[in-house]
């Protein structure tokens, strides 16, 4: 085993390799960064070139656009507050935070390296756990679906802040946001009230941003103001790189989110989104130092989401490589890659390919530590974007959130699309109902409900299929406590503060 | 403490699941055993929000309203204050709308040269170095990127705008 690593090494870093990886990762942090611009069309937009390349550097080229994807969409959503990649949505909560109290710096290193350690975390679970990973995956039918996503929308509790009447009125609408446009079983429209827009469904890119982003934007525009949107002193790196005393606090959650992360993101179909939202979740439920603080700038809350973010890209690898089923849109596009090259991803391409398996996971390894040093030493330049003039600073912003609602379909109705949102995600922070579980629930409303009406079709319409199996059982029971706990705890949060 | 803003944003709310409950309950229809149809999920998503904004509609009402701060001498301040703000956001606001519709008729490049310093004024930028440095600058990074380098295909506007759209894409 450890020659054929080792084999596996010295393949990956021949220059063409390293190369290939260095590119990638760039691409990949660009693509991730900007809204509009997905890690999976990243990825697709460089599939062309990988034609005429040997399948070692095509493979790397693609995995290391995969893994910059996901990591590039923590630095816009920390500094901007515009989330490159739903996943990034809890990073935009806590970092942009963060970042709106001077600790931009700190929010970025702590965003990057938690970002690094869940990635490598879950090439080493990949590696030495791939069988029980795919024997796990394939127990998951329409009910443990269902159960998840419940789940996954049960963390609202933990992003509601002060009121969760408010926070489930917010995740509700998201819920309802979901169903509009064609239903996925029968065809039939829904709310689209004609329009040939909504025919398709809202994009949650667009909800995102318009959300998040624009009306971020609206809400600073009535403060007084100001020239600057705020110096961001680099004290050097040994200064802003933060004390290992940080992580040795919160090593619960430096140690649960990556598991999350890596097991989710095995599941075809979740990805990272519910990985991160899940992890963060967990974070903000059983915070001990400083609960108070998710949603108003708790370092936890970053590490936990960065952390299960990048280590859901281990959790998708391992299927794709194991089993053949991609774990999400952007391993979909990976398994195009590999039928490029005449090969088939599944359980014999170990035997038939092990040369490239291995690659893959070495590479995985290498390209995290690339980004470590690319992003590591870009950060003070990201940092100096803070000297523009804020009034600049807000247009750039803008301009940006258009590109990225026009850039998904190249349709001005996109455009106007987000301008409702943002008028939407404005008067919702303006009256206190938190933006992040409406996004939430517009990204898993989709698979709740297919997953849902699967089930009760499968048991004849009997709701006792859906805890049928022990693991939608537990993963139901768990909702019903991740909801029910807070309220137990602080019972004040049922109203609205 | 109450504000009227609160309770007409709920009342909004409840106006607008309401109505769109209403649009649900047509969609209901038969189905085959076990087959929930297209209306279940929405319409339980529509009740749940309908509930819960007229539970926030009801403790808005029945909040007491808000005194104001520092006393009846600066209700006057606190009235400029508050119109001000407003002015901002409007002015922002329409800035961004109108540089969305603009877009269709003048082209990507002139619709955003125009808008950076609009939008910058509306914020209530004065410094002429920034109005018309910035616009330039900003434009010609956003086209180079998304227009020429991720060939992004912006509208170019219509007769004489689309004419100055297609000297760059």
């Amino acid at each position: 085993m450890l020659e054929i690593y080792g084999q596996a090494f010295a393949t990956v870093l021949l220059p063409q390799n390293l190369i290939a990886m260095v590119l990638g990762a760039l691409w990949g942090l660009l693509a991730g960064a900007l809204p509009g611009i997905s890690t999976s069309m990243g990825v697709v937009l460089i599939l062309s070139f990988t034609y005429t390349l040997a399948p070692m550097t095509a493979f790397v080229l693609l995995v290391g656009a995969y893994l910059g994807g996901i990591t590039g969409g923590g630095i816009t959503s920390i500094l901007f507050g515009i989330p490159g990649e739903p996943s990034s949505v809890p990073t935009v909560i806590e970092g942009h935070a963060l970042a709106k109290q001077g600790k931009a710096a700190a929010a970025m290193w702590t965003y990057l390296l938690c970002s690094i350690f869940g990635g490598l975390f879950s090439v080493l679970f990949m590696i030495v756990a791939t069988p029980l990973i795919a024997d796990f995956a394939l127990r998951f039918g329409p009910a443990e679906y269902f159960a998840l996503t419940i789940l996954g929308l049960s963390v609202v509790s933990g992003l509601s802040g002060g009121s969760m009447l408010k926070g489930f009125l917010s995740c509700f609408f998201g819920l309802f946001l979901a169903t509009i446009g064609t239903d996925g079983i029968t065809g039939e429209e829904r709310f689209t009230f004609g329009t040939v827009t909504l025919l398709g469904g809202v994009n949650f890119v667009v909800a995102m941003v318009g959300l998040l982003a624009v009306s971020e934007i609206m809400i600073e525009a009535e403060e007084p103001f100001k020239e600057y949107k705020g110096m961001v002193e680099y004290r050097g790196l040994l200064e802003e790189l933060p004390r290992f005393s940080l992580f040795r606090k919160y090593w619960l959650t430096m140690i649960r989110s990556p598991i999350i992360g890596t097991i989710v993101g095995a599941l075809p179909g979740a990805g990272a989104t519910i990985a991160a939202f899940l992890a963060y979740g967990e974070a903000a439920r059983t915070a001990k130092h400083e609960p108070a603080k998710f949603g108003k700038g708790a370092i936890e809350g970053l590490m936990a989401a960065e952390c299960a973010n990048n280590a859901s890209t281990g959790g998708s690898m391992t299927i794709l490589l194991s089993l053949g089923i991609p774990g999400s849109n952007t391993t979909a596009m990976l398994v195009a890659a590999f039928m490029i090259h005449g090969m088939q991803p599944g359980p014999l391409l170990l035997s038939q390919r092990p040369d490239i398996v291995y690659g893959i996971f070495t590479a995985m390894i290498v390209i995290n530590l690339l980004l470590l040093a690319i992003t590591g030493t870009a950060i003070r330049l990201f940092l100096q974007l803070n000297r523009l003039p804020y009034s600049v600073f807000s247009a750039a912003i803008l301009i940006l959130c258009v590109v990225g609602a026009f850039g998904i379909n190249n349709s001005v109705d996109d455009m106007m699309l987000m301008f409702v949102f943002s008028l939407i995600g404005y008067f919702m922070r303006k009256f206190g109902v938190p933006v992040a579980p409406c996004i939430l629930a517009l990204v898993l409303g989709d698979l709740a409900e297919l997953s849902l009406r699967r089930a009760l079709l499968l048991s004849g319409g009997s709701p006792l299929g859906l805890v049928s199996s022990p693991i939608s059982a537990v993963l139901l029971l768990g909702a019903l406590v991740s909801i029910v706990y807070p309220l137990i705890k602080k019972p004040r949060m049922l109203g609205s503060s | 403490m109450k504000t009227k803003g609160e309770i007409v944003f709920f009342a909004v709310c409840v106006a607008f699941f309401g109505f769109m409950g209403a649009q649900a309950v047509a969609l209901m229809g038969e189905g085959r055993a076990g087959e929930i149809g297209s209306a279940l999920w929405p319409l339980i998503s529509l009740c749940a929000a309908l509930g819960l904004s007229a539970v926030l509609l009801i403790q808005a009402v029945r909040r007491p309203a808000a005194a104001p701060v520092g006393g009846e001498a600066s209700e006057p301040d606190a009235r400029d204050e508050a119109r001000r703000r407003r002015k901002a956001v409007f002015a922002s606001t329409a800035c961004f709308f109108l540089y969305l519709v603009a877009i269709s008729f003048l082209g990507f490049i002139l619709a955003t040269l125009l808008f950076i310093p609009a939008f910058a004024i509306a914020l209530g930028e004065r410094r002429t170095k920034v109005l018309v440095a910035a616009p330039l600058i900003l434009t010609t990074v956003m086209t180079a990127v998304f227009i020429k380098f991720l060939t992004i295909p912006f509208p170019k506007g219509v007769g004489v705008f689309a004419a100055f759209s297609r000297l760059f894409y």
